[in-house]
């Protein structure tokens, strides 16, 4: 259980980081450095997981992407697939709730870059992709890595809005989370236990790794 | 050549708006762009970058179209091969000095465009800080490796944004020589913006005044500074003549020396600069008297005979330019104007003490 618990976390949060972090990073740079309408309505829409309970997040997905969802429907009716518990729900579900995270720390951390070093670039006959790859992204570096990491542990400890897309299938969807609340309940505590040192001691390194990211750079 | 029409209305009508309309042509040399803060100097630079869009007009560089309103034209900013130098050098901090030279240098192998980095490095003389990060560099250095970058990247014309104002006065002085030797060595086009008439005078071949979003004068910076042609140019001009020469004797039993402005000669209250040095003078409109007759016994060290060139009436002062080889402004009151039946082609002597006199670079 333990090993496949893992396994399954792995996966799924590892793919859920790596889209994650492009998406989040493209949407924070349309919010922090293009004007478009509805703009500051995308940045509730992105946010919302963060503030609604992770079982409502979850209950919107099933209607979105369920067999009879506004989306799932025409990907059943044209696959025959469905994505609600595969372990692409569970991945699904942990990037929609990590999502938030990745955006705000990219758009803040674009939102500090002066704008004119792009022009800079421009100037110097750069176009707007090289720029971004070559002055915006390595000067936001930091604050983007700092919001990667932490998307990273939001989609590893995510419980209520996972059950309720991709349920608790053991070596199908049961990420660790899961895992533990079905050890715990059937009394296996020595798997709980051992699920709960693995969860705890990620999570340190994650605290210590965004402390350091995020630490304000010394003068040389 | 540059040739710029434009106009950008920001805000709206009335006391809160503000409208630039400027149209103007740039050719060789420094252009200096001169003016008090919010007279629409870095908008005019910022529109020629591409970095604004005017509302009409139209720039071209040698015929190529960069902005036409009627045409519809706006080349984007990386399509105009304009140099841009910032005030705040704004070096890519990631990037080592030579690394942000690299940045701009179009060439096909590595070896030439390394080749050329270091080239562009030494023409501003901070080869030895090639391998440093912009955080340990001093400020002038920066603002080296940023004309470095700009130059590098071969623009038609390079757009200087107050660019030294932000470093001490010394380094400032020698700046402005290496960039207007820059510019002869590179024979780029350059347009530099400043609100410093010691800068403007020091680094220009010519100048426009702009006042409100309005060019006022335009013309040879000695002139515009110290023969201002009407009330607005005064007004941006300021109160400061500027004379440049350079320290053709010194008299340390006075402590004073002598200055050699080509056409006469001042009296400044200073030894210490070696001879030769190139000296950027300054001396207010208000410390300058004016005489009818020759006055011979005197404090004042400095005596120019003249006739006067014009009058201009400004409110309660009389603004009079004298021809005394240089051209001078002095202020005076209209009733010493009247008294001394002050009109053009008058014969007339300046009286100068020699503490009026001070080296602004």
């Amino acid at each position: 259980m333990i090993w496949s618990a893992f396994k399954i976390s792995l996966l799924v949060v590892s793919l859920a980081t790596v889209v994650v972090s492009i998406a989040g990073t493209a949407l924070g740079f349309l919010l922090a450095r293009r004007e478009f309408p509805g703009k500051e309505l995308c940045d509730s829409l992105v946010t919302l997981p963060m503030v609604l309970p992770p079982t409502v997040t979850g209950y919107y997905l099933i209607l979105l992407l369920g067999r009879r969802g506004l989306v799932g429907r025409y990907l059943f009716a044209l696959t025959g697939w469905t994505v609600a518990f595969t372990w692409e729900a569970a991945m699904i579900a942990a990037g929609v709730m990590a999502l938030p995270l990745m955006v705000k720390s990219a758009r803040a951390a674009l939102e500090t870059i002066d704008p004119r070093y792009e022009l800079v670039s421009f100037s110097l006959g750069k176009g707007e992709i090289e720029t971004f790859f070559r002055v915006t992204l390595p000067l936001a570096s930091r604050g983007i890595l700092a919001g990667v990491v932490l998307s990273f542990a939001r989609a590893l400890g995510e419980f209520g809005a996972t059950l309720m897309l991709a349920g608790n299938i053991r070596g199908k969807t049961q990420t660790m989370p899961l895992a533990i609340y079905e050890a715990f309940i059937s009394g296996e505590d020595h798997t709980a236990q051992a699920l709960a040192v693995i969860l705890t001691l990620a999570s340190i390194a994650v605290i210590y790794l965004t402390n350091v990211l995020t630490r304000p750079k010394k003068a040389q | 050549m540059l040739d710029a029409a434009i106009k950008k209305r920001f805000g709206v009508n009335g006391p809160t708006g503000f409208a630039l309309d400027v149209a103007f042509t740039a050719g060789e040399g420094v252009t200096v762009v001169f003016g008090p803060s919010g007279s629409g100097k870095t908008t005019t630079l910022r529109a020629i970058a591409g970095m604004v869009t005017p509302d009409e007009g139209k720039i071209a560089l040698d015929n190529r179209v960069y902005f036409d309103a009627t045409a519809q034209v706006n080349l984007p900013i990386q399509r105009r091969r304009v140099g841009f130098v910032f005030q705040d050098y704004l070096l890519f901090p990631h990037l080592t000095a030579l690394e942000n030279v690299l940045y701009g240098i179009r060439a096909t192998d590595e070896k030439s465009r390394r080749a050329r980095a270091l080239e562009m490095l030494k023409l501003v003389g901070v080869d030895h800080a090639a391998e440093r990060c912009p955080l340990a560099l001093s400020g002038g250095e920066q603002q080296r490796v940023a004309l470095a970058r700009a130059v590098g990247s071969k623009p038609a014309i390079l757009l200087l944004d107050e660019p030294l104002s932000a470093v001490d006065v010394a380094t400032r002085s020698r700046l402005l020589d290496e960039i207007a030797e820059l510019q002869r060595r590179t024979r780029i086009p350059f347009l530099y913006v400043t609100h410093s008439p010691a800068d403007a005078a020091r680094i220009g071949d010519t100048l426009l005044v702009l006042n409100q979003g309005r060019i006022v004068q335009q013309g040879k910076p000695l002139e515009v500074f110290n023969a201002p042609l009407n009330v607005p140019a005064a007004q941006v001009a300021g109160a400061e003549n500027i004379l440049m020469g350079a320290i053709a004797e010194h008299q340390p039993e006075q402590g004073t020396s002598v200055v050699d402005l080509e056409k006469c000669r001042i009296i400044i209250p200073r030894a210490d600069l070696p001879q030769g040095a190139r000296v950027t003078l300054g001396i207010r409109a208000d410390d300058i008297i004016v005489s009818r007759e020759p006055v011979t016994r005197t404090s004042a060290r400095n005596l120019l005979a003249g006739t006067v060139k014009r009058l201009l009436r400004d409110g309660g002062r009389v603004e009079l330019v004298a021809d005394c080889g240089v051209d001078l402004k002095v202020r005076i009151t209209p009733h010493s104007a009247q008294a001394l039946a002050l009109a053009p082609g008058v014969p007339i002597f300046l009286l100068i003490k020699a503490s009026a006199c001070h080296i602004l670079l």
